[in-house]
């Protein structure tokens, strides 16, 4: 059995920081690679957040990223309350 | 588990909304359609029922499921459309009725299931297929959207493909109602075939561990994608890809990123600069000159309260308001790299260079975040996983240069060093850079030997033209911000410092007509001088100053601005004449070396504590004893930075 889903948490592991390295370092095509991250981020097994930059020195409360008092970056991705491109952090939760 | 016997199951849909479409006859087969939301099963319901459908709320529940009578190859059938789903792995009132209705929970099974898989993302559309096909189902893939896999590079061949799955492949584009009749085929010849057997299963899968189970789903999916589907060798770049292979590069990258952020503080110091002057020479104009006629009007003329309101709000905040054109560009040219996907890149850049030291990834997210505010910076400490990662992030991104200190930057590189002050605001952004490194570095080789790294991925998006909604929005809000911050918590501070100002220590006059140098402010600020004299600015105004921002940075510029304008009034109203003040303090108190002093200003600057508000979110998330353990770490890196920076410069001057 070829375990896709352990491949890429092993690649994670290993230091891949893009969907591109996953898929060179466990040799599963693209498709496959970005189910496997939606599986595992589903089941739990890896964590996606937001990740902003550029906040306001106004705080949370005034970021245009945020929704009521929670703030935009670091919330779970994806959100809904953002528009435009979005830099996901995934990372493995132990 | 049985075979779905042809008949109706017994609960039905409470049909209460919508549709005039034909009910199925009595006792006819269901077919479910099921498949992942946003996958085309809605579009081909209309195309398989002309439209017409009854939709009704599920009894007991608030998911709706829509229903209408259809004919495949003339065996009349309930069509069910059933609510998106992933998986049977219900997360979702929504799919935990899938689940129910298609393992049988609310009934007997449907005797068939039509999953709509979307071929641009197949892998997923087949993890259902793979869960179905562990049950006594027929099952039939419906295959979607082959047109947009085909122009990613990926190309199904349907024949293999149901081989390998074990069930019939119909593709079809349910828009243009292509395949339809295909489908219709299919369907009615399943129905008329015996169930097919469950697809074998590895028999030392251990069902209560969830990752081997799922894993075992996809390791089937990726032996039928490889047998029926092929991906071209080299996929067509996409414009993203392009861009990316050279700015994620491991040199080119950093350094256009660099480049990139050199350009915003060139751009926004040289475009501003104008604005600001006019700005400036509006509040020591008009403004001015309006509140001496009002108060002359009203018989306060030399009062204090005249005093107060021209050399301290007007002077203070009224500066401070001068530096709004120059947040509001680099606000929006920051907002315009956010908004293209650029900023992503450079995040990807800063992640890798600080691997490299061994600082730990997730602990990146809090410090990026901090070059636009340390307190949310702080609070996003909160994400990391260990208390010993939170407390050496939260003591981390103080270190980081937020965009308060970007005004006195401004103000102090514009005063000596006209020309080139958006170069050495970026190399201050540089210097915040390498004490972050280098404290993280110190800290971990002592305080935490033993915090590993925690990997990280960081999933980029396509580039896009920036939106012009988007980039006024945000740079607004972040403007907002500035105003915000100007109208509370500075103009408090501006009344504090006028205050001190106003009593008198020595020479006799009387409150609010004192001589500033002395004020009861002065006699403090000369008290801690003599720290600051072997970092060449021992000089009460920059110390008083200094002081001040401790409440936050932008009232560097305010406090600076009241103590020279009670001495010289024009001080106070212009960018200009506060800055001969203040390049007359640093060449005094420097002892020729006024360079080196000016650079050793910056670097304590940027090290020491950024603002109470920081103060109070460090005490929040990690503690007192950790906070003031920060501040007494945050004064010791700045001075001796500073100290060097003064002494080095002046060998070299």
């Amino acid at each position: 059995m070829s375990a896709p889903l352990r491949s890429v948490l092993t690649a994670f592991e290993g230091g891949a920081r893009s969907r591109a390295e996953v898929g060179q370092a466990t040799g599963l095509t693209a498709d496959v690679v970005d189910a496997a991250i939606t599986h595992l981020v589903r089941i739990g097994r890896l964590e996606a957040r937001e990740l902003a930059t550029g906040c306001p020195s106004g705080g949370c409360g005034s970021c245009a990223s945020g929704a009521g008092d929670s703030p935009g970056c670091g919330a779970p991705a994806p959100s809904p309350h953002r528009s435009g491109p979005v830099l996901v952090q995934l990372s493995i939760r132990r | 588990m049985t075979a779905a016997p042809l008949s109706r199951p017994a609960a039905t849909p409470s049909c209460h909304a919508g549709g005039d479409g034909p009910a199925a006859a009595a006792g006819a087969p269901v077919v479910a359609l099921v498949g992942a939301p946003n996958s085309g099963k809605s579009t081909l319901f209309n195309a398989l029922t002309g439209g017409r459908r009854t939709v009704g709320n599920w009894p007991g529940t608030t998911v709706e499921v829509g229903s209408a009578g259809w004919a495949p190859g003339g065996v009349e059938v309930e069509l069910r459309d059933l609510p998106g789903a992933y998986s049977l792995d219900a997360q979702s009132p929504d799919e935990e009725l899938t689940r129910e209705l298609l393992l049988g929970g609310l009934g007997e099974r449907p005797a068939l299931a039509v999953v709509v898989a979307d071929a641009a993302h197949l892998a997923r559309s087949l993890y259902l297929v793979a869960q179905l096909r562990e049950q006594h189902q027929r099952v039939v893939v419906a295959l979607t959207m082959t047109d947009v896999a085909q122009r990613r590079g990926v190309s199904v061949q349907p024949m293999p493909l149901a081989e390998a799955l074990g069930v019939p492949v119909v593709v079809l584009d349910p828009r243009r109602r292509d395949g339809v009749q295909r489908l219709a085929e299919q369907v009615a010849a399943c129905l008329q075939a015996p169930v097919p057997s469950p697809r074998p299963i590895e028999a030392t899968l251990d069902a209560d561990d969830e990752l081997a189970v799922a894993d075992e789903r996809f390791s089937w999916i990726d032996a039928a994608l490889r047998v029926g589907s092929s991906v071209q060798a080299e996929p067509p770049a996409t414009v993203t890809d392009r861009v990316d292979r050279w700015v994620t590069a491991p040199l080119i990258g950093p350094a256009l990123f660099l480049a990139v952020m050199w350009v915003v503080f060139e751009l926004t110091t040289a475009v501003a600069a104008p604005i600001q002057d006019a700005l400036g020479n509006f509040f020591a104009g008009p403004v001015t000159r309006g509140a001496d006629w009002l108060f002359n009007h009203v018989g306060l003329a030399g009062s204090w309260v005249q005093q107060f309101v021209v050399n301290g709000l007007i002077a203070g905040v009224g500066m401070l308001l001068t530096f709004v054109p120059l947040m509001t560009i680099m606000f929006a040219l920051l907002a315009l790299l956010e908004d293209s996907g650029y900023l992503a890149r450079a995040a990807v850049v800063t992640d890798r260079l600080m691997r490299a030291i061994g600082l730990p990834g997730k602990a990146f997210l809090p410090l990026v975040v901090g070059f636009g505010c340390n307190v949310p910076a702080i609070s996003a400490t909160r994400i990391l996983p260990s208390a010993r990662h939170r407390i050496m992030t939260a003591l981390l991104v103080p270190f980081t240069s937020c965009s308060a200190r970007l005004t006195v930057y401004v103000l102090v590189a514009s005063t000596f060093f006209r020309g080139h002050a958006g170069t050495v605001v970026f190399a201050m952004y540089l210097v915040s850079i390498l004490i972050v490194v280098l404290a993280g570095l110190v800290m971990k080789a002592t305080l935490w030997r033993t915090v590993g790294d925690e990997p990280l991925v960081l999933d980029l998006p396509a580039y896009q033209r920036p939106t012009w909604r988007l980039t006024t929005s945000v740079t607004w809000v972040r403007v907002k911000g500035f105003l915000r911050s100007a109208g509370g918590i500075i103009v408090a501070t501006v009344t504090l410092v006028w205050l001190l100002q106003a009593v008198p220590v020595r020479g006799g006059a009387g409150f609010g007509s004192a001589n500033p140098a002395d004020s009861l402010f002065a006699a403090i600020a000369r008290f801690i001088a003599p720290v600051f004299a072997p970092l060449g600015f021992g000089d009460w105004h920059s110390v008083g100053a200094l002081v001040v921002g401790f409440v936050a940075k932008e009232t560097v510029v305010t406090s600076w601005a009241q103590t020279y304008a009670a001495a010289d009034p024009s001080a106070g109203q212009s960018p200009v004449q506060l800055q001969h003040h203040i390049d007359a303090a640093f060449t005094a108190s420097a002892g020729g070396a006024t360079t080196a002093a000016v650079f050793a200003f910056l670097v304590f600057l940027l090290a020491y504590t950024p603002c109470v508000a920081t103060v109070a979110a460090q005490v929040r998330e990690i503690g007192v004893r950790w906070s003031v353990f920060g501040i007494a770490m945050q004064l010791t890196v700045a001075w001796v930075l500073g100290c060097v920076v003064f002494q080095l410069g002046r060998l070299i001057a």
